[in-house]
């Protein structure tokens, strides 16, 4: 029971990760902005849906923009809340759009006193029908976007197209995570064999490679389900880091094959080790080289090389860390039984 | 015993895609805020450690008859 203290740790630090992960409700955001577009000189109703709103209480506080940039915003001159999840917005929109062309997206901009702000990008178009008049209405300058509240609650960042898919960080993220390490861990007992030549370095190397091998599938199906419902495609065309994801983890399907093939355990150990050092020294181009050399739709990818600020806030932060520690921990969980039964059945082979 | 298993896959196989349209059409997995997606990952990940238990299970069984026989 002692020298299991980290198997107990691990389980824990997933029981939290899942408890968290999937209960911490997300922050108030906006869901849909009906109609999406909207015909200038008239008076638009445009419907507001939000998600995990409040609308209902302090109803009055909730000023809705549709902002351009930052010098022209229209402020919706009445509001009526139908319930917590919607209200209805009404623009007197003036006859000419603040800029040259005649279609343009606008931004919808909310602010609550309950909830926040909240921001639902490129959400109405305005569309200019009629002939330039001269000089721009002053509806545009008057209500300027300003004293946005910003409400400091425990909760995860609401992001449009992701929702709740934003969880899957501790189900997708943790797992390659977790997989770089045990392969990290399975580089080093692979160097050890090496050097001792000790049949058990050898089974703890396969056994933490097994392990982290699982995780990047799961890692990978995982991700082919996330990608179906966010980026429209199971597998998208020219996603460079799914492709190199797919080399990768069929160079380490190669190693098992490796070994399956070589019959003498001293010969087996050494060429599967050095297949391993080069093989871990292919998957760090591969997953993290080439796909930052150019676009990609994964976060951290063509140009900016880690998680921003943006990607990642600090309450995620909270529970992804421990996820990664916890995966990792069971990953090895599960890569020492295998090593236990290797070693068992040599053992029994060399009686 | 392995051929009804074998038979069971392919069923499955042939199956699952007709029932992803049709989660597809009724819109089920983007519903609440697409919280089916995240159940489908979790059940995913399930789904690859039973199949890692399974693998070891069948290795120690193995063992267990190796062990009997030898005495």
């Amino acid at each position: 029971m002692k020298s299991s203290w980290w198997k107990i740790l691990g389980v824990a630090l997933l029981l939290y990760a899942f408890i968290f992960g999937l209960l911490m409700p997300l922050k108030p955001g906006i869901y849909a902005v009906t109609p999406d577009n909207a015909i200038t000189g008239t008076t638009s109703l445009i419907r507001v849906e939000g998600y995990n709103t409040n609308f209902t209480k302090e109803a009055e506080s909730i000023k809705v923009w549709l902002k351009l940039n930052d010098t022209f915003a229209l402020m919706a001159n009445k509001i009526q809340v139908i319930d917590d999840m919607a209200l209805n917005a009404s623009f007197d929109i003036p006859v000419q759009l603040p800029i040259k062309k005649r279609i343009k997206n606008f931004t919808l901009v909310m602010d609550h006193k309950v909830d926040g702000a909240s921001v639902s990008p490129s959400a109405v178009t305005l569309t200019q029908k009629a002939d330039k008049v001269d000089n721009i209405s002053p509806q545009w300058t008057t209500n300027p976007i300003a004293g946005l509240t910003i409400v400091n609650k425990f909760n995860f960042p609401f992001r449009n197209i992701l929702y709740e898919t934003i969880r899957n960080l501790y189900f997708h993220v943790s797992l390659w995570l977790a997989m770089m390490i045990l392969f990290i861990a399975s580089v080093v007992m692979s160097f050890k064999h090496l050097r001792s030549g000790k049949p058990e370095d050898d089974w703890k190397s396969l056994s933490l490679t097994a392990a982290g091998t699982l995780m990047g599938f799961l890692g990978l199906f995982t991700g082919m389900i996330w990608a179906q419902y966010t980026w429209g495609s199971f597998w998208p065309k020219n996603e460079v880091k799914l492709n190199m994801t797919a080399v990768a983890l069929l160079i380490y399907l190669a190693y098992f094959v490796l070994r399956g093939s070589l019959e003498n355990q001293e010969q087996r150990g050494r060429i599967s080790a050095v297949y391993n050092i080069f093989a871990f020294a292919a998957l760090i181009p591969l997953l993290y080289v080439v796909p930052r050399l150019t676009s990609s739709l994964h976060p951290g990818s063509g140009g900016n090389s880690t998680f921003g600020s943006e990607d990642l806030d600090n309450t995620m932060r909270a529970v992804f860390y421990p996820a990664v520690i916890g995966w990792t921990l069971l990953g090895v969980w599960m890569g020492s039984i295998m090593y236990r039964a290797i070693a068992l059945k040599d053992k029994i082979l060399s009686r | 015993m392995k051929k009804r298993v074998l038979n069971f896959l392919i069923i499955m196989t042939l199956f699952v895609p007709s029932l992803m349209a049709q989660v597809e059409r009724t819109d089920f997995m983007r519903s609440i805020g697409k919280i089916y997606v995240v159940v489908a990952v979790i059940l995913t990940i399930f789904t690859g450690i039973i199949l890692f238990l399974i693998y070891l299970d069948r290795k120690i069984s193995r063992l267990e008859k190796q062990i009997e026989k030898n005495g």
